[in-house]
């Protein structure tokens, strides 16, 4: 789905990310993880075309992003970030159809899709006509969410979906999060910095530490074959009760 | 970025084109016939009225270009063929308008030879209509004689006066500071104020000295004493007529009824006639008119003086003046949506274009707004268009560019990067981003930028009145020169009325096109 070859990132004299090597299985989940300023969301913010890499090859279904292809591609990718990214002038079924609408959809057609949306992420159908100030942050999140699945992309990219959420609203929405991906069958590549959502949503993890990858596999894997000091130190610093831990209490 | 650069370019000119159609064609008045020009004082104007009856007896259109500032202002009217006769005065031809070809050599020793000389820029001047009018330093009475003080020498032993100068007169080649040469004046400290205004002044003693035209009927009326120009600096002002040469050919019996004023005007007549208007209030036509009746027997009517008649001049004024005053406002106000907006939106693209732009504009903002209105007038008289509403149209544009760039600047900017990237994430291209997104988030901050403008231009639109674009302005100078606090009240309300109203309309237009969603965040 997507593949990086050789990819690094410097802002100034500061390298993020050096060279680096992933691929990323279509129908697979993935959770980049690390502590801030590892470079995982220079990573995911790279594959969307916000920033371009200094050097290597991002692939996307094998063709190269690049300045002519972006707008056609970012419409085949769903990028959610913290709080949901909504724009205020817009009520939550506005925020959701807005591309659709651009690309000149229908409104029975949008009317549907959006509808099948809510449903899907559990949000109430009278949130649909409000204003993002008049939501709470998990639903502000669920309909950044839906408005990521509008166009019925492929992969979801994640950036700290969950980061303003209180532990309870946490717990709620990544228990449907997991649900819609596994059920869509769709990529997902995770930023997080919570190891127990780490462990609850990816197939495989990543640990970046200092700009490269330091560990990846499954979570079980990591924390009782910690690769070196740092992978224990990451691990200890989450205080995980048991493995798996998803529980937010 | 193509569309972009079309939207810049485009529009602005187009506009342009447009509003010069409106202005040429049958906005501001039906085509006169003969159009008569007057200076911002009330012989001037009285005069102009004077033509304007006889252009009228003799059957043709006569349009009335009322107090048009000062001599540069008219003077360049009459040659640009904008109005096509005016009073002016020997001493002022003489000093202002063939300065430069008396400094570059000609010699003007007679009435022939200035006749000569303006026969070359094609204008006529008539046999002197009958009086003198020149300049004098004036004080009142008591306090002259309590002083001691009959001549212009004398003001040497006292060199504390307060004086009032008016701007004319200082800014005169044969003005203030020549005289103050001329008799080595130890007063150096001088407030310059508006001619009418130091007529206040002396009256209420806040000033002790001003200049003074010799028929001013203020004079018998405050008491005042004109000092005895002792070394004989003032020269004759002797009022002619000036008037383009094609209009002897284009309407040869206006001409000749015009040319009937040679000698019928006395310094007393003069005077009494500005008496008439100043100290009796009654209106320049009715005194005009008066005096050709008696003068010529010529038989013009004269407007009704019952209360009805008056009331209904008063409402047909300010009706006037409405319209005219929202011609002025929306179409610069238009015009400067149309260029700043996308300048705006430009500069929140590129900072140093922005900081170039908001620098630019922001200077145009500090202009005095006379100064600017000045500037813009050779401008546009090259497209005949010197006077009236093209060059305050002009201004006012230029001073709303400010508040609706910065607005947009601003507004485009503020948005959260966050809101930028999911705008660009989702697909959307730059176009689209911006119509769907940045606009309608800026939308407040544009919008609050567009209601600052349309304040201002309410307010500037006033000091059109002084190059006769109407509007409010024009009752408010009028009331001015006349001490009329009526007549002044006539602009001065309506112009504030109008303000309350305009933010009044933006907050219901601001209610009706912002998104709830952003309500209370700008």
């Amino acid at each position: 789905m997507f593949t990086l070859e050789n990819v690094s990132k410097s802002f100034g004299s500061l390298q993020v990310l050096e060279p680096t090597n992933i691929r990323f299985e279509p129908g697979k989940s993935t959770v980049l993880i690390g502590p801030s300023g590892c470079g995982k969301s220079t990573l995911l913010r790279m594959m969307v075309g916000l920033i371009p890499p200094d050097a290597g090859l991002i692939l996307f279904e094998g063709s190269e992003l690049g300045p002519s292809n972006l707008h056609q591609m970012r419409q085949r990718m769903g990028y959610v970030i913290q709080d949901g990214g909504l724009f205020p002038h817009l009520t939550a079924f506005e925020n959701v159809s807005l591309m659709a609408k651009h690309l000149g959809w229908v409104s029975e057609r949008i009317q549907g899709r959006v509808i099948e949306l809510a449903e899907l992420t559990r949000l109430p159908s009278q949130s649909l006509t409000r204003y993002p100030t008049q939501m709470s942050g998990g639903q502000r999140q669920r309909v950044g969410i839906m408005r990521a699945l509008m166009l019925d992309p492929p992969v979801l990219l994640l950036d700290e979906p969950m980061g303003s959420l209180d532990p309870l609203v946490r717990y709620d929405l990544q228990e449907d999060l997991l649900k819609i991906i596994r059920t869509l069958n769709k990529t997902a590549i995770t930023v997080t910095h919570d190891m127990g959502e780490a462990g609850f949503l990816g197939d495989h993890v990543i640990l970046l530490g200092d700009g490269r990858i330091v560990q990846q596999g499954k979570l079980d894997d990591m924390v009782q074959h910690p690769a070196n000091a740092y992978v224990t130190r990451f691990v200890n610093a989450q205080r995980i009760q048991g493995l798996g831990g998803n529980s937010p209490c | 970025m193509l569309s972009r650069k079309s939207f810049m370019t485009l529009p602005p000119c187009a506009w342009l084109a447009f509003v010069m159609l409106c202005l040429n064609g049958s906005v501001w008045s039906a085509p006169p016939t003969i159009r008569v020009g007057s200076k911002a004082f009330t012989e001037s104007v009285v005069l102009g009225e004077v033509i304007a009856h006889l252009v009228r007896d003799a059957g043709f259109g006569v349009q009335h270009r009322a107090e048009l500032g000062g001599t540069q202002i008219v003077w360049q009217a009459l040659t640009s063929g904008e109005i096509d006769v005016y009073v002016d005065y020997t001493g002022t031809i003489r000093e202002e308008i063939l300065a430069d070809a008396i400094r570059n050599g000609v010699k003007i020793n007679s009435e022939q030879d200035m006749r000569s000389e303006l026969a070359k820029q094609n204008i006529l001047m008539s046999k002197p209509l009958g009086f003198n009018n020149t300049y004098a330093l004036g004080m009142r009475r008591p306090v002259a004689d309590a002083l001691g003080i009959t001549t212009v020498s004398d003001l040497k032993q006292h060199p504390k006066l307060a004086l009032a100068i008016s701007d004319e007169f200082v800014a005169r080649k044969d003005g203030w500071y020549q005289l103050v040469a001329r008799y080595a004046l130890p007063q150096t400290d001088i407030r310059v104020m508006e001619h009418n205004l130091a007529y206040r002044g002396l009256a209420e003693d806040a000033v002790q000295l001003t200049d003074l035209y010799t028929t001013d009927p203020e004079i018998p009326f405050y008491n005042l004493i004109a000092l005895e120009d002792d070394l004989g600096f003032f020269p004759a002002y002797e009022a002619v007529l000036l008037m383009r040469d094609d209009l002897a050919q284009r309407a040869p019996e206006a001409a000749q009824a015009i040319l009937r004023l040679q000698g019928l005007i006395s310094s007393d007549a003069m005077a009494s006639m500005s008496a008439e208007v100043r100290l009796n209030r009654r209106t320049e036509t009715v005194v005009a008119g008066e005096f050709l009746n008696r003068e010529l027997n010529l038989g013009v009517e004269l407007p009704q003086t019952t209360a009805a008649a008056v009331a209904l001049r008063v409402a047909a004024r300010i009706g006037r003046s409405t319209v005219e005053h929202l011609f002025l406002v929306t179409i610069s106000l238009g015009l400067a949506i149309a260029v700043a907006v996308p300048l705006g939106i430009l500069a929140s693209r590129r900072e140093a274009f922005a900081q170039t732009v908001l620098g630019i504009v922001g200077v145009i903002q500090t202009l005095p707004s006379m100064a600017l209105l000045v500037f813009m007038m050779p401008i546009f008289a090259l497209v005949n268009l010197g006077i009236g509403p093209a060059p305050a149209i002009c201004a006012l544009f230029l001073y709303s560019l400010l508040p609706i760039v910065r607005g947009t600047y601003l507004g485009i900017r503020q948005i959260p990067v966050a809101m930028r990237e999911s705008a660009e994430v989702l697909g959307l291209d730059a176009r689209a981003q911006l119509r769907l997104v940045e606009l309608p988030l800026a939308l407040p901050s544009i919008l609050s930028g567009i209601k600052t403008a349309a304040v201002i231009n309410v307010g500037t639109a006033t000091i059109g009145a002084l190059i006769g674009a109407g509007g409010y302005g024009a009752p408010i100078l009028t009331g001015i020169r006349l001490s009329d606090t009526g007549l002044l009240l006539q602009g001065a309300v309506p112009a504030a009325l109008m303000a309350i109203a305009v933010q009044f309309g933006f907050s219901c237009l601001e209610h009706r096109i912002v998104s709830p969603g952003l309500r209370g965040q700008s």
